[in-house]
């Protein structure tokens, strides 16, 4: 089965969404089994996420101005 | 509202990534907050250190101690200590006339010697002519003489020792109890000192009750009660389990005071594991036996595995262990009274209340009890 060629935007991102969630679900997966510990994990991804939403919502704030 | 634009490669990169770490961060998070709803006797920050550590993070935990210790070592000299902390009941100092045994009082380091300095006081009132536990203070570096170590002699002959678990260590053990001192017990209390590295930490064994914990390591120092009550500090050479003549053995990284000697490699190397670097001035506590068989406890704050094998080699130990380190985690409390009344830490600047082992703690620890009338 294919997919349809001509898809409209919102379909797309949709799409791109879900390919990313696998994406970061297999190395969600990959990081915990190589990791020492859940504290290790904590450890380093906890301020990588609130860098990341951060840096995102910089972004957006800036973007209003422009 | 508008259309969706098409993302860059790097934004969808970039939120691969925060997704991973959203979902990595699940598990961690559920762990953390089932771990800090147990019941602690620690605030939620050292509570929080501590379950990093027992979930892969000993490493990280101990290169930051490092750094921290570092850049807060304390510099050499300053004033002279014109007193000591006052250790012990207020009765007369033991006296050599005393009927049995009795350690020489520790030599002072510096001199002149304030008063008091090194000399034995029991750490009961009214505990009669041969106190089953005995207390002293003296300054232990003459590059630091600010710094004063409490040393505790404990008469083998007139006590039991018992090793009671927390309610966090060891992680898995049958019959934990109360994790605190058993209230029925605390009338022949004498002294309690905290129980060593947790298992995690450690790497090495344990064996309660006669049953093995955590397998025992070879060539790792250990504390070992046996079953006729005789209590000893060896370098482990009995494989993973001991022999049915064993109570209970508690090992704690490798001796740092053997043959009357100090262990040559106190400098750092694999064989410590991962825990504060050696050469790091921290609040640490030590376990020796002198050539009597007693018990010598030593804890002091600013000190290296060095400096601490050299206070307790001083204080008359033959042989001696690491105990725990830093403030959160030493205690030695002494009950001046029966029924474990009026407890007092033997150092005033030891963090954690002279209360400690009469609630629940999250820690192992010991219990001294006396034998016999007190």
């Amino acid at each position: 089965m294919r997919l349809p060629r001509r898809i409209s935007p919102g379909a797309r991102a949709r799409r791109a969404l879900l390919g990313d969630l696998v994406a970061a679900a297999a190395l969600a997966a990959l990081v915990l089994s190589l990791a020492a510990g859940l504290g290790v994990v904590g450890f380093f991804g906890l301020p990588l996420l609130l860098a990341g939403l951060l840096w995102i919502g910089l972004e957006r704030l800036l973007g209003r101005f422009r | 509202m508008g259309r969706p634009r098409r993302l860059a490669p790097w934004r969808r990169l970039r939120r691969i990534v925060l997704l991973a770490t959203a979902i990595c961060l699940v598990p961690a998070g559920l762990s953390y907050v089932a771990d800090l709803s147990e019941p602690h006797n620690v605030g939620p920050p050292i509570a929080s250190v501590e379950w990093m550590r027992a979930h892969g993070g000993n490493g990280i935990v101990s290169q930051i101690e490092n750094w921290y210790y570092t850049l807060t070592a304390p510099s050499k000299g300053g004033p002279p200590l014109r007193t000591l902390p006052k250790v012990g009941a207020e009765t007369a100092a033991i006296t050599p006339e005393a009927p049995s045994y009795r350690p020489p009082n520790v030599k002072p380091l510096i001199h002149p010697p304030l008063r008091g300095e090194g000399v034995w006081r029991p750490a009961a009132a009214h505990a009669g002519p041969r106190p089953p536990v005995l207390l002293t203070t003296f300054r232990s570096d003459p590059e630091y003489p600010q710094f004063v170590a409490g040393v505790a002699w404990i008469d083998s002959r007139r006590t039991r020792l018992a090793y009671l678990p927390g309610l966090a260590e060891p992680p898995e053990v049958s019959h934990r109890g109360p994790a605190e001192v058993p209230p029925p017990r605390r009338r022949r209390l004498v002294a309690t000192f905290n129980g060593g590295f947790p298992l995690e930490t450690s790497n090495a064994g344990l064996v309660y009750r006669g049953h093995t914990v955590a397998p025992m390591v070879d060539g790792i120092a250990t504390l070992v009660e046996y079953r006729d009550g005789r209590v000893d500090i060896v370098r482990w050479a009995h494989g993973a389990n001991p022999s049915r003549h064993v109570w209970f053995a508690k090992q704690n990284l490798p001796p740092i005071v053997y043959a009357g000697r100090l262990n040559p490699n106190l400098s750092d190397g694999p064989e410590w594991g991962a825990t504060v670097n050696n050469a790091v001035r921290v609040w640490r506590s030590g376990l020796g036996i002198d050539r009597h068989g007693n018990l010598i406890y030593a804890v002091a704050d600013y000190q290296t595995v060095g400096s601490l094998a050299e206070i307790l080699k001083r204080a008359g130990a033959v042989r001696a262990l690491e105990l725990d380190i830093n403030e959160d985690w030493v205690s030695f409390i002494a009950y001046r009274h029966p029924g474990a009344a009026e407890p007092s830490n033997l150092l005033p600047g030891i963090y954690r209340p002279p209360s400690r082992y009469l609630t629940p703690d999250e820690r192992d620890f010991f219990a001294v009890y006396a034998k016999g009338g007190w």
